[in-house]
């Protein structure tokens, strides 16, 4: 319980008031049996009744509009944040959610499509492809040429030539 | 100057051509199949060249083959593949005449692009022979 909620001048008072209330409900009770006049105060209690309505309602409502403000200062107080990190485990929340469930609701056809529509693939493929075809070209003419030179350098050699190419 | 290609790209270009000159006799010989079929279905039955006739159809169309890439471009399939060119002296396109016996030449005497192993400027005899050069090209590679 709050500290200000045991203090003693205060639960004094709330018991002091507790004591007036009754001792007035009893009063009242006792009032209204009295003949003749208990009839005038009843309805005068009545009277009173509807009128404290008419007041109470437009007080209510003030008292909303204040706590509406109260919880709104207080919120923007508090980092809520920080607050759910340490005192909310979620871990536990997290544990209890049936994922299942969640990716039953999801298309998931509809989002690879969707993700697939977004992928230009044909461009990807066509690339890859051209540049395989141009290093495989690149490593046949390569090697053809190297292939060239040795024979050259081997038929020079066979023939006794010093090499001298064009 | 560009170097002149060796006897392994040209070899190897040489192979190419003659697999891509069998891919062309065989696809004409379909040709000619589906045409007898069309024309006479009742009476037909696969035709069977002679052999004289299959030879001079291969030449015939080899001939064609390396003539007219030659004087198109310089380059055969194989040619491309192994980034080799047929050049002229002055290094450009051959003419047709020349591109014509030049072909002639490699489709009768295939076998003077051996020549090119042992002449000291990679020339095959029927380079000697017309004063072609079979140059390295890498221009599509950049």
């Amino acid at each position: 319980m709050p500290t200000l909620l045991k203090n003693p001048v205060l639960l004094a008072a709330a018991g002091a008031g507790k004591i007036v209330a009754d001792g007035a409900a009893s009063a009242y009770r006792t009032a209204i049996r009295i003949p003749v006049v208990g009839d005038r105060i009843d309805q005068g209690m009545m009277a009173l009744t509807r009128r404290g309505e008419d007041v109470i309602s437009p007080v209510r409502a003030l008292i909303a509009a204040v706590a509406v403000q109260i919880v709104d200062d207080v919120l923007a107080q508090l980092d809520l944040t920080t607050l759910v990190r340490e005192r909310v485990d979620i871990d536990a929340v997290v544990r209890d959610i049936d994922i299942d469930a969640i990716i039953a609701r999801i298309d998931l056809i509809g989002l690879a499509d969707q993700v697939i529509d977004g992928v230009d693939l044909p461009k990807i493929i066509r690339e890859s492809t051209t540049s395989v075809t141009a290093e495989v070209m690149t490593d046949v003419r390569t090697q053809g040429e190297r292939a060239d030179d040795m024979v050259s350098g081997l038929v020079d050699r066979v023939l006794g030539r010093t090499p001298d190419r064009g | 100057m560009t170097r002149n290609a060796g006897i392994v790209s040209r070899g190897c270009a040489g192979v190419i051509d003659l697999l891509v000159v069998s891919v062309a006799l065989a696809a004409i010989y379909v040709g000619w199949v589906l045409v007898r079929l069309g024309f006479s279905p009742r009476a037909f039955s696969f035709p069977a060249p002679s052999v004289v006739f299959s030879t001079i159809g291969f030449f015939l169309t080899a001939t064609v083959y390396l003539a007219g890439c030659w004087a198109v471009s310089g380059r055969t399939v194989g040619a491309v593949i192994m980034g080799i060119r047929v050049v002229d002296r002055g290094e450009g396109r051959l003419k047709s005449v020349v591109a014509v016996l030049r072909a002639l030449a490699c489709v009768v005497f295939p076998i003077g692009l051996a020549w090119a192993a042992i002449d000291r400027q990679r020339r095959s005899a029927q380079d000697i022979l017309l004063g072609t050069r079979v140059v390295y090209d890498r221009a599509l590679e950049s």
